[in-house]
């Protein structure tokens, strides 16, 4: 501002805000008022060029009824370029003296890439982290297979308790959301297929559609994401917990190893309820298969029953439930490792159970695809 | 000096009455508390006597069954939040740095909320409240989970202050640091009470601070406040204030003080 010649400026200002004033002219100025955060734009604005005019000015502070650290490192900054501050009051001084006093640093810059290196760098870290995920995956796979075998060759081992606890939780609590949403698929299923196969008349045909699919893959495959959903999750979250709280280092210092009180339990538990839950789901989706029947087929119930045998197999049963107990083991297994594998900080237990979550849906699907491909060149 | 200038200046917190209930269980039983601008004062008292709960109070966090509390002779409850901004700073017990910020934008955040300052500038700021708090340059780009207890206070600090309040509650500023933490961490109280004026209240029961850096103690004790200097209540007959200045570990506590005061 060159045209400071004015004798006395005030700066724009609502009257409840903070002022500052700033008189004086040529190399002599005076400032009086507030020098605080609220007023340092204003400062910044008006003593900018200034500040820049050479040596031999001065700043008369000694009006200045508030000051604070940002007001103090202006001040100090203007002291550096050479400005000569008078009047500087007993109780500023000290903070003068503190401001002044800081080493100050600039924010060291984040070293920062370009952006087609950070796809690359993106790129190679995801797969250093799949291997680094797929060896720790396995290597826990068999240590629980070991745990588990071992606990079962010595049952005193077992712990009955904990085992019928989960039960409890991944299975009985689990029942109404199964039961809800098998009928609702079985419903999904058997609406496409009427409106599918009506043009060839083959609408009939829509009760074999729905009892296979729901018996072969939809029972079961509903059943375990909503179990890798509910309880894998709960499982990463449960230990996750314990393990920010060292509540499984205090176990391990005891003697007691996380994964036969921990991990086998779950696991037992789970391999035990899935394949129940899923044969619930599967009767759901007949009930809800029939309602279909009956809605839109004008099936009767004991129709719909007698004609149930004809088109599905204890074969397509036994596809079904086959699965379970392998989804449900590895359901058990991700969500415990994940858990263990939680560091210390609460967010780092969110992050596991997100991560548990997805791998499980991910490894169930992959398994199914699998096991679809199997079953068909078996000719089951 | 003419005889206001010696008058007793106007409190900058004043509770009224405070009363607070859990249930049927009363906690704080018509609390009165007036604090000076300028001073530090210490809320001391037993694990559960509603120490954290009184500080709640305090910074309007929490709504007290009856009393009320002013900051600056305004009712803490209707305070903006801007105008409750510049005039408070909280350092939380776990610090409660924003997780998925780095240290510099937890300082700066209250910044960018409240003033018009450009980015560079607020920066700026925030380097020099990292080096008020007594934190080294490179600190600015962490984030809070890479940070050691002691670094995490500080850094908090560094928030707290962020906005140049002129009140500062500390809660437990000490606890869970090394002794020599605990002592930095003093000695900081202290040289941001004299050099910016800012004034202080500490929740704590580290004995230590309250009789090195606390010009007068609040002991939370049977749902009332007993307030007075380190000597006062040294003389106090009341068993828990007693056994409280005058148990085992008061003893150490009492000799740093009168190292740090030179006798």
């Amino acid at each position: 501002m060159t045209d400071l010649s004015a004798n006395e400026q005030e700066l724009p200002a609502n009257s409840s805000r903070p002022k500052l004033v700033v008189s004086g002219a040529g190399d002599h100025l005076a400032l009086a008022g507030a020098l605080e955060i609220a007023t340092l734009a204003d400062a910044r604005n008006s003593l900018k060029s200034w500040s820049k005019r050479g040596p031999s000015r001065s700043l008369d502070v000694a009006e200045l009824d508030q000051l604070d650290t940002p007001g103090a490192l202006f001040l100090c900054a203007l002291r550096a370029l050479g400005v000569e501050l008078t009047g500087v009051r007993a109780g500023h001084q000290s903070l003068l003296d503190l401001i002044c006093g800081l080493d100050l640093k600039p924010l060291p810059k984040a070293e920062s890439a370009p952006r087609w290196r950070h796809f690359v760098i993106q790129l190679g870290k995801g797969c250093h982290d799949a291997r680094h995920d797929l060896v720790e995956i396995i290597t826990f796979v068999g240590r629980t297979a070991s745990g588990t075998i071992s606990a079962l060759i010595h049952p005193d081992c077992l712990r009955p308790a904990a085992i019928s606890r989960h039960i409890a939780e991944t299975g009985i609590q689990a029942l109404p959301i199964i039961g809800v949403m098998a009928v609702m698929i079985a419903i999904v299923i058997g609406y496409q297929g009427v409106a599918q196969l009506h043009p060839y008349g083959g609408e009939d045909l829509t009760i074999n559609l729905v009892a296979v699919s729901v018996l072969r893959e939809m029972g079961v495959l509903i059943t375990a994401i909503l179990v890798a959903g509910r309880s894998g999750s709960a499982f990463t979250a449960e230990i996750g917990v314990m393990q920010t709280r060292e509540e499984i280092d205090a176990l391990k210092v005891m003697g007691i190893a996380p994964m036969q009180v921990l991990v086998v339990p779950r696991l037992i538990a789970l391999v035990i309820t899935l394949p129940l839950l899923a044969l619930f789901a599967d009767v759901m989706g007949l009930i809800g298969g029939g309602a279909i029947s009956l809605l839109l087929l004008d099936v009767s119930p004991t129709q719909y029953l007698t004609r149930l045998p004809h088109v599905a197999s204890g074969g397509d049963l036994f596809v079904g439930l086959f699965k379970a107990p392998i989804f449900a083991f590895f359901i058990a297994v991700i969500g415990c490792m994940h858990g263990l594998r939680v560091s210390g900080s609460a967010e780092s237990v969110g992050r596991e159970t997100t991560q548990a979550v997805v791998k499980s849906i991910f490894v169930v699907l992959a398994l199914d695809a699998l096991f679809s491909v199997l079953f068909e060149r078996l000719g089951i | 000096m003419n005889v206001r200038a010696k008058a007793q200046p106007e409190p900058l917190v004043s509770a009224r009455g405070i009363v607070n209930r859990f249930g049927q269980q009363v906690v704080h039983d018509r609390i009165d508390l007036d604090i000076l601008p300028g001073e530090i004062i210490g809320i001391a008292g037993g694990s559960g006597a509603g120490k954290s709960m009184l500080l709640k109070t305090l910074t309007g966090l929490h709504r007290p069954d009856a009393g009320e509390v002013l900051l600056d002779g305004k009712s803490v409850l209707s305070l903006g939040a801007a105008e409750k901004a510049a005039l408070i700073g909280v350092l939380f017990q776990q610090g409660a740095l924003f997780s998925s910020l780095s240290v510099a934008q937890n300082i700066t955040l209250p910044m960018r909320e409240h003033t018009k300052l450009p980015a560079k500038e607020q920066e700026q700021l925030a380097m020099m409240k990292l080096a008020l708090a007594g934190l080294p340059a490179a600190t600015g780009n962490k984030f809070p989970s890479a940070l050691s207890g002691g670094m995490v206070k500080r850094a908090a600090f560094a928030r707290a202050l962020a906005l140049d309040p002129r009140i500062l509650f500390l809660d437990e500023p000490t606890s869970d640091l090394d002794p020599i933490s605990a002592s930095g961490i003093d000695a900081l109280i202290k040289q941001l009470n004299g050099s910016l004026g800012v004034t202080v209240v500490i929740v704590t029961h580290d004995l230590t601070t309250l009789f090195s850096i606390c010009g007068r103690i609040a002991v939370l004790v049977d749902r009332k406040l007993t307030i007075g200097t380190v000597d006062q209540l040294m003389k106090s007959d009341h068993p828990w204030i007693h056994e409280f200045f005058h148990g085992p570990r008061a003893l150490g506590a009492m000799q740093a003080r009168k190292k740090n005061h030179g006798n």
